[in-house]
């Protein structure tokens, strides 16, 4: 039992870096990024292909980082050219590239076939204590995350993408440029996600461009769209609540057998849609409610 | 030796499948004014229906009959239950709750019909040589077809006092309220048109190829490419963007390979918004 | 700082917006700016401030072309406009909005926050004393810590002109400053524009408030259907005919 609480732990922390990119990115400069599980694909393939060509772990970790934050510099140019809807259909390209790119270029990324056995974090380690030992490190790397955005928030950085979110024009009238504000905080969301994969494909140790698509971005814009968009508390408790549902779907397969792998998934599906449906209408602030509201 | 009316011809047909989608979210997003993320669904919606029909009664027109009022129906509902209740909040609301309802209509979906591919029940057509080109009667019915469709939709546009409602809505919304245009006319006008487009498209789409469940999603990013190339609000733009963007797919397979074809749409998506951010023949919006 | 508005001339989709303007302002001036509804006042000042673009027309700050800097450089130049509908930050507070506005904050950048976290707490509490102050003149103070976004529309106003005063401005675009604003405000910030205009300060105003207006403005100029129509000082302008005509129906 504890080691399956400890997995999806794992994965809900994993989750937690991938929504506070976002609730950096949207919630508090109003960006739209539909492409998010782009960058984490990047971080993960990064990751994955130094570590098997023999770099250490956390090499490989800074490297998705990087890698991830590359095209966060074009897409934040293409950001102050373009309003809001059709900058998202462009970012959800992007990710529809970068995963049609690492399907196709099976020279580097052995295609649909994936990358078997990356290396795990303290692989010297034995069984529970390495588990423990992961769960240990990414609590640490998300808790720094956790402080860094929460700093940046409130900061005069997080006033002004505020300000930027709020009413752009405003910004320019007052002397200052949205342009190099947008291309850090995707930037930074996209380093967080990039660092994401890259647990996440050391954890799973085997990945498939399959597993990099439009859903992951959607079920991260679930997270902070119910936990509250604006707020990094609800980056948390949406993740948390993301991973309840996911697992709790499995738990609901073993009590009702009859219903089909695929019948689950789908069902899956709908509920997120569902969710994502209700919140929208009812409760756009999301549990934490707006900041500065209780 | 590339064979270019080939593929020139192959790609006005993948573009007519194109142009139909595009036709459905320019629609959408000239009238409704937000770009609906479930249009792919209701697609593939259609595809399904379509299919079911015709396995029941053997018949494709009956099958074609279903499709239309399939999208049609899921699209008004869908404005009901959930658009209509975002009308004056910001578009991103509009536009995340389009993809709760394309996750809604493909879990639907999946529960009722499974996750596996099938395929109509067509005989399978040899290709002929049509011109010095070689396609398939299919491919030249399936053509006709919604080539026969879109020009419908342009009569009910141009022709009908509705569709000159509906194009005066797109234009200026408080100039047509204050004209005497129902906005609630117009707004069932938009989706069971709209609809009707993708549930077609979406069963001619799955003829051509299989029904399965990211039938209409595929085809979700090369259709918002040729909605927001033709600008947003000119249906006629939307379809000639889409068989531009078809025969573009299609001609730079030989030189990028046919994996890459969404790569060649971002690309041409990329470039053009970069150029002129309000599309090629679009008004004034898309620019910050 | 002297502004200088030569020959602009603005189409908009067909119409001549704005037909061969021109206004000379000089250092420390108290400008007015008038005209019926839709004579073009707000894109002038969209053009003067960078906003939109002119077909043809130079505008000149201390004598030095501006047409070719960003409205972010246009206001860093010591340029400052406010707007007609205000654009305030709706989901930060006042005081917010106003420490927002303060320029050259090392808080602003990512390195700075994280390596100079003592120089970025002082220059806050600095950025803070200012934006106190200015609410206490503005008669901010008891509102500042809500969301600017529930604000009345006077309030809204003078935010906009508080947001304004924290870039230490060398001229300042007022547009429609009085609009929805208690009338016993608006003697109170007539006089602190007459304050900060006697410390050299130069404002160009545009208003519909006529009474208010000539009382703060020594000097008008009247906006027609985008031409000029008659400059000088309020009683001479007040009493055109042309200017009369103009405003045909409206109050004069």
């Amino acid at each position: 039992m504890s080691a399956y609480l400890v997995a999806i732990t794992i994965l809900t922390l994993i989750y937690v870096l991938l929504a506070l990119g976002l609730t950096l990115q949207f919630g508090l400069t109003g960006l739209i990024n539909f492409g998010h599980v782009g960058f984490f694909a990047i971080g993960a393939y990064t990751s994955a292909l130094l570590t098997l060509n023999g770099w250490p772990v956390a090499v490989g970790i800074l490297a998705a980082a990087m890698a991830a934050m590359l095209p966060a510099l074009p897409i934040g140019y293409i950001s102050l050219r373009l309003r809001d809807d059709y900058f998202a259909i462009v970012t959800l390209a992007f990710s529809e590239v970068v995963r049609i790119v690492v399907t196709n270029a099976r020279d580097w990324t052995a295609g649909t076939q994936g990358l078997p056995g990356i290396a795990r974090l303290y692989a010297s380690l034995s069984g529970a204590a390495s588990e423990w030992a992961v769960l240990g490190t990414i609590l640490a790397v998300t808790l720094l995350a956790v402080w860094m955005i929460t700093r940046i928030a409130r900061s005069p950085f997080g006033r002004l993408i505020q300000a930027i979110r709020d009413n752009e024009v405003a910004v320019k009238a007052l002397g200052k440029d949205p342009a190099w504000f947008k291309i850090q905080v995707l930037a930074v969301g996209a380093a967080l996600a990039g660092i994401a994969g890259a647990f996440y494909a050391h954890y799973i140790t085997y990945i498939v461009p399959d597993q990099f698509v439009p859903l992951v971005t959607f079920y991260a814009w679930m997270a902070i769209t119910l936990g509250g968009a604006s707020r990094i508390s609800g980056a948390v408790v949406g993740s948390a609540i993301l991973m309840v549902l996911l697992e709790g779907s499995r738990f609901l397969h073993d009590f009702l057998p009859m219903i089909s792998d695929s019948a689950m998934a789908s069902v899956r599906i709908g509920v997120v849609g569902l969710l994502l449906i209700v919140c929208i209408i009812w409760r756009p602030q999301g549990l934490m409610g707006e900041r500065g509201e209780r | 030796m590339i064979n270019f009316p080939q593929l020139i011809a192959n790609g006005l047909v993948q573009g007519l499948f194109i142009a139909m989608a595009a036709l459905a979210i320019t629609l959408a997003f000239s009238i409704a004014r937000f770009p609906n993320a479930a249009t792919g669904d209701v697609m593939t919606a259609g595809a399904y229906t379509g299919l079911a029909t015709q396995s029941a009664t053997g018949s494709l027109i009956l099958a074609g009959i279903v499709a239309i009022l399939t999208g049609a129906v899921i699209s008004l509902a869908a404005d009901r239950l959930v658009f209509r209740k975002l009308a004056g909040r910001a578009v991103v609301a509009s536009l995340v709750a389009s993809i709760g309802v394309a996750f809604v209509i493909r879990a639907v979906l999946g529960v009722t019909f499974g996750l596996s591919q099938l395929v109509y029940d067509i005989p399978l057509t040899r290709a002929k040589l049509y011109w010095g080109v070689r396609l398939t009667p299919l491919d030249l019915q399936v053509a006709g077809a919604v080539a026969l469709a879109l020009a419908l939709v342009f009569g009910i546009l141009h022709l009908t006092p509705i569709g000159r409602q509906m194009r005066a809505v797109a234009d200026d919304r408080d100039l047509a309220r204050v004209s005497g245009v129902k906005p609630e006319r117009v707004m069932v006008a938009l989706w069971l048109i709209s609809g009707g487009v993708a549930g077609l498209a979406g069963m001619m789409l799955g003829i051509k190829t299989v029904v399965e469940p990211e039938l209409g999603w595929s085809m979700l990013l090369p259709a918002f490419t040729a909605a927001i190339l033709g600008g947003i609000g000119s249906p006629g733009g939307a379809v000639a963007a889409g068989l531009l963007l078809g025969v573009v797919q299609e001609i730079s397979t030989p030189f990028v390979g046919f994996n890459y074809k969404l790569v060649i749409a971002f690309a041409a998506l990329l470039g053009v918004l970069l150029w002129r951010p309000s599309g090629l023949f679009g008004k004034r919006e898309g620019v910050r | 700082m002297s502004l200088e508005i030569l020959n602009i001339t603005k189409n908009f989709g067909g119409m001549r917006v704005l037909d061969d303007v021109s206004l000379s302002v000089p250092t420390g001036s108290l400008f007015g700016l008038i005209g019926p509804n839709g004579a073009g006042k707000s894109t002038l000042f969209a053009a003067i401030s960078g906003f939109q673009k002119q077909e043809t027309g130079e505008v000149r700050l201390d004598g030095k072309r501006i047409d070719a800097l960003s409205p972010q450089a246009r206001a860093r130049a010591g340029l400052v406009r406010t707007f007609q509908v205000p654009r305030e930050f709706g989901h930060l507070t006042v005081r917010e909005n106003l420490c927002a506005a303060a320029p050259n904050q090392t808080g602003e950048s990512l390195l700075g926050l994280f390596f100079r976290p003592a120089r970025v707490a002082r220059e806050e509490a600095e950025i803070a004393a200012e934006a106190a102050e200015i609410m206490q003149r503005l008669r901010l103070t008891q509102v500042a810590d809500q969301p600017a976004r529930l604000l009345s529309g006077g309030q809204k106003k003078l935010l906009e002109l508080g947001r304004a005063l924290m870039l230490e401005p060398r001229f300042i675009l007022l547009d429609e400053p009085f609009a929805g604003v208690n009338p016993v405000l608006i003697e109170e910030i007539a006089d602190r524009i007459r304050d900060l205009n006697a410390t050299g300060i130069g404002f160009l105003i545009i208003e519909h408030d006529l009474e208010a207006l000539t009382r703060l403005t020594p000097y008008l100029a009247v906006l027609d259907r985008g031409r000029i129509i008659a400059e000088g000082a309020p009683d001479a302008v007040l009493a055109d005919a042309q200017v009369r005509e103009a405003y045909l129906g409206g109050t004069v």
